[in-house]
């Protein structure tokens, strides 16, 4: 999806950059093989775009210009068409059709995304979705004491996963996750650790475990519901 | 930012944080913070007065003798407009890849996972 649409602005001055934020290169590495990118696709393994730019869940994008400035800061990018809206299917374990109702009501609204973009590659700082370096500030999500440490406790957690794998991250994961719950990438990335059988692809149920108290399912209903997954976003 | 040990080299601290250490203080783009001591004899930076000064959470686990320095806290995200640098490795693996390669073109980076 991001390649096709990279390939559509790379001759009219646009480009993509995908950022993984993936502890393991090697789980995301068949995602890239797969879409054989033509542009830059690298690693975030300590998440460190989360601490410098505001990303919080995936897919989150920020638009930076010809310039080096942005002109929107970190929001919820999905470029995907919808898909049908087709009801649950029934039979499906308890657990999965709950997971199936509330991604049902994240917001599908991908094509109102890409042609947001689009009108920014084709026109440039005159285009009404660029913002101001003002508004670019004041848009960029608030700092607390809270999560500057969460972000600190999950950069150390990376370190001691790649000493020590889970039982010597999991202790600082867990901090970070109560610090700042609103972070899901903190907390899909440390679910998924556990929670995926050994060389299997990356589980996405990311289901109750042994070693983090939260889950995906019981997390996004204690949040408020699908609808309310990523922070809000005004175009 | 990973430590492992109290002192850290300025130019490393700069390129991560944004934060350089001048005669006046601390800096970034133009606001300063005073920040006496924060210079060691050596040159490095005293990381306990920098974290302080600039409201940095410092973690430390004492099994693996690591700490962990934070983003500043209080405020936004993003203190100013402009992209910080940012320099990661490409996943195949081939070498590395800096957001200032981008200028000249306007750019989508797109957060991901495989998870």
């Amino acid at each position: 999806m991001w390649q096709a649409l990279h390939a559509e602005i790379a001759p009219r001055g646009g480009a993509v950059v995908t950022v993984a934020l993936d502890v393991l290169a090697d789980r995301a590495a068949p995602w890239v093989q797969a879409a054989a990118p033509s542009h830059p696709s690298v690693l975030d393994a300590s998440h460190v775009t989360d601490e410098l730019l505001g990303f919080v869940n995936v897919p989150m994008a920020v638009w930076v210009d010809e310039h080096g400035r942005i002109v929107r800061p970190a929001e919820r990018a999905s470029i995907d068409p919808p898909p049908p809206d087709t009801p649950v299917p029934e039979g499906l374990p308890e657990r999965l059709g709950q997971m199936m109702v509330e991604v049902r009501k994240i917001p599908r609204d991908g094509p109102v995304y890409r042609s947001a973009i689009l009108d920014w590659i084709d026109r440039g700082a005159d285009s009404p979705y660029v913002l101001s370096p003002d508004t670019v500030v004041a848009r960029s999500a608030e700092r607390p004491a809270t999560h500057a440490r969460a972000a600190a406790c999950f950069e150390l957690g990376h370190a001691l996963f790649q000493r020590g794998g889970t039982d010597a991250a999991a202790p600082w994961w867990r901090e970070a996750h109560r610090l700042f719950p609103e972070n899901w990438t903190y907390k899909r990335q440390a679910w998924t650790l556990v929670t995926t059988p050994e060389g299997q692809p990356s589980d996405l149920i990311q289901g109750p475990n042994d070693v983090y108290e939260g889950n995906w399912l019981d997390d996004v209903v204690a949040a408020g519901g699908g609808d309310r997954y990523y922070p809000e976003r005004v175009l | 930012m990973l430590l492992d040990s109290l002192a850290v080299d300025a130019e490393a601290f700069a390129a991560r944080t944004g934060w350089e250490a001048k005669p006046e203080g601390l800096c970034r783009g133009e606001v300063c913070v005073p920040a006496p001591g924060a210079v060691r004899a050596d040159g490095r930076l005293d990381v306990r007065i920098v974290a302080e000064r600039l409201r940095m959470p410092l973690v430390h686990d004492d099994a693996h003798g690591l700490w962990a320095l934070g983003p500043s806290a209080g405020g936004r995200t993003l203190a100013s407009a402009d992209a910080p640098e940012l320099t990661l490795p490409l996943v195949d693996g081939s070498g590395s890849w800096s957001l200032s390669s981008m200028r000249g073109r306007r750019t989508i980076l797109v957060a991901w996972a495989s998870w």
